[in-house]
């Protein structure tokens, strides 16, 4: 079979841009073409203008894709100038995306009840794989961490979805439990059953996912992120050790991996 | 493929040391998988002269640990380590479609790397068996050689006459030579004294970035290879220099984004010009400078781009 890219050229339009959380941003862009193609898991790499000399644009994930409304709603952490840039547009602005790119969360059919972990600007994926599991008919619980009460966000977003049980956990205690997600992960795979585990955040919390799932023989998926240049498959630079040796591909392998897949 | 009605399009094929092609947009090794991860964004076959597959060893390389790359003013730093899939990884996933690239009209120009003397030969005896459909080979003589503390394959003139000498009888097509950006007239002519058909320059610019936080390179190697715009100026200057040292073409390479970017490296000397990081943040460029040159030849007044070759005036 001839392989081909499956990434296009869509050009966007800012609809709504508002900070949810400190340090986290919401875009919502018009992009049809784009909104009609996305799957949970996969993710997009925006130009954003104003400064020709900062060449690359910036992969993100998205929370949720409307082929109806033919908009695509990302949340990002703003830790850079670029990402400054992007959540200072203003509607109306606009300018070229690339996707999808990229492979989504698998959702197996009759799969049972799985659990969301995720973290920080993790978060974002998480919500688009809550909705992959809703339409699949799967229920799920979730936990949430965030470093502080003022970063916490999603679980507004998670508890609309129909999620069980809904955990949050901050390191400083200020909302939630005080701890790490995996504290809290670790005592849900012990009180239940539970077919597939979801996570995205920090690595080295979903080292520590993907240690606990092996350890309870419950399926692990992850989102891995990496510096990236392209997104779809031509620079060879979001490489992530494997398991097996050598390196997958973030773009073309993953983002969305089978935490065995990964030499942690 | 020029059009009745119009009349007017000038001719934009060029020959690249016996490669011919449409027109004079190539990209460049590294900066275009295999040209398939493309076809989302344009018909690559039917709009680019050719284009140069990432570089491939006889067996597969892993290349290095994250990260590979970082972006700093106009550029980016890469340090991949050519890890590639290898001469039979390429085509088994890829060589129907470069295969039909041929087919195309758009030149394939397969490359091969290696860390010594033998690992070129050992590469291109794979290319000559196993992709003979290809038009062209390259030979990347700016790869470290391990045996010498990771100095440059070809980093001198008499280095690198050696790996060309060495391979310059195995291959029986067009043979390009990229070369580093060091000493470019003096290991132009000793390329093209050993039988090169073209030259291909420059490779990326050997340079660092650090982390002022955490003090540590922002690569997982010290240093990089720098691409992108920043090096453009210093590439055209170096392309200009080569066409003048030598007689067979130059394919001129380094942030070549626009079809201004383009333009010039013609008018300093480059039969044909590549575009390579520009691909990866804007999947469209080569396209766009194909188009562009076109244009541009026109606004020119000329009716061959070939006259434009080496055309500035200085």
């Amino acid at each position: 079979m001839v392989p081909k890219g499956k990434a296009h050229l869509h050009d966007y339009v800012v609809v709504d841009n508002e900070g949810v959380a400190e340090g986290v941003q919401r875009l919502v862009m018009r992009a049809p073409a784009l909104a009609a193609e996305l799957m949970g898991g996969q993710f997009v790499n925006v130009a954003v203008p104003g400064d020709p000399s900062h060449l690359l644009r910036i992969p993100l994930a998205f929370s949720a894709a409307d082929a109806a409304a033919g908009t695509v709603e990302l949340e990002f952490a703003v830790v850079g100038e670029g990402t400054r840039r992007l959540a200072a547009m203003a509607p109306d602005q606009g300018a070229t995306v690339v996707g999808p790119c990229g492979n989504p969360w698998r959702v197996g059919e009759g799969q049972g009840r799985s659990v969301l972990v995720c973290g920080g600007i993790g978060v974002t994926p998480i919500v688009a794989c809550a909705r992959m599991l809703v339409a699949a008919g799967v229920v799920f619980d979730v936990v949430v961490g965030a470093g502080t009460a003022a970063k916490l966000w999603g679980t507004d977003e998670l508890e609309a979805l129909g999620a069980g049980r809904v955990v949050v956990t901050t390191d400083d205690g200020t909302a939630g439990r005080k701890g790490f997600t995996t504290d809290a992960l670790a005592d849900l795979l012990a009180s239940g059953s539970y077919g597939m585990v979801y996570t995205c955040g920090p690595e080295v919390m979903m080292r520590g996912v993907a240690r606990l799932c092996a350890e309870a023989g419950v399926a692990c998926q992850v989102s891995m992120e990496r510096m990236m240049t392209c997104g779809f498959g031509a620079c060879n630079t979001c490489n992530v050790p494997a398991a097996k040796g050598g390196y997958l591909s973030v773009c073309m392998d993953g983002p969305v991996f089978d935490a065995e897949e990964v030499a942690w | 493929m020029v059009s009745e009605d119009k009349g007017m399009r000038p001719s934009m094929a060029v020959n690249l040391g016996g490669i011919q092609m449409r027109n004079p947009v190539n990209t460049a090794s590294g900066a275009f998988g295999f040209g398939w991860q493309f076809e989302g964004f344009y018909d690559v076959g039917a709009t680019l002269g050719a284009i140069t597959c990432k570089g491939v060893s006889a067996e597969p390389w892993e290349g290095n640990p994250a990260p590979r790359m970082c972006e700093v003013t106009s550029g980016i730093l890469n340090s991949v380590g050519l890890a590639n899939p290898g001469v039979a990884g390429m085509l088994a996933k890829s060589g129907e479609y470069l295969q039909g690239l041929e087919a195309a009209g758009c030149r394939v120009i397969v490359q091969a790397v290696g860390h010594s003397v033998e690992e070129y030969v050992a590469a291109v005896e794979r290319l000559e068996e196993l992709a003979p459909w290809a038009s062209a080979v390259e030979m990347n003589i700016s790869c470290p050689n391990i045996a010498r503390g990771g100095k440059l394959v070809g980093g001198t003139p008499e280095d690198a006459a050696e790996v060309v000498r060495a391979v310059r009888p195995r291959v029986s097509r067009p043979l390009l030579v990229k070369m580093g950006p060091v000493r470019v007239p003096e290991i132009a002519r000793a390329c093209e004294a050993e039988g090169a058909d073209a030259l291909s320059l420059i490779n990326t610019v050997n340079a660092m970035s650090i982390d002022v936080h955490t003090r540590r390179s922002r690569l997982s190697r010290p240093t990089g290879g720098l691409s992108g715009p920043a090096i453009h100026p210093i590439a055209v200057r170096m392309v200009w220099e080569a066409a003048n040292a030598v007689r067979i073409p130059v394919n001129g390479i380094g942030g070549v984004a626009t079809w201004q970017d383009a333009a010039e490296m013609i008018l300093a000397g480059a039969t044909s010009v590549t575009v390579g990081t520009a691909n990866l943040y804007d999947p469209v460029a080569a396209r766009d400078v194909a188009a562009g040159l076109e244009a541009w030849v026109a606004e020119q007044g000329v009716a061959d781009v070939n006259e434009l070759i080496g055309a500035v005036e200085c």
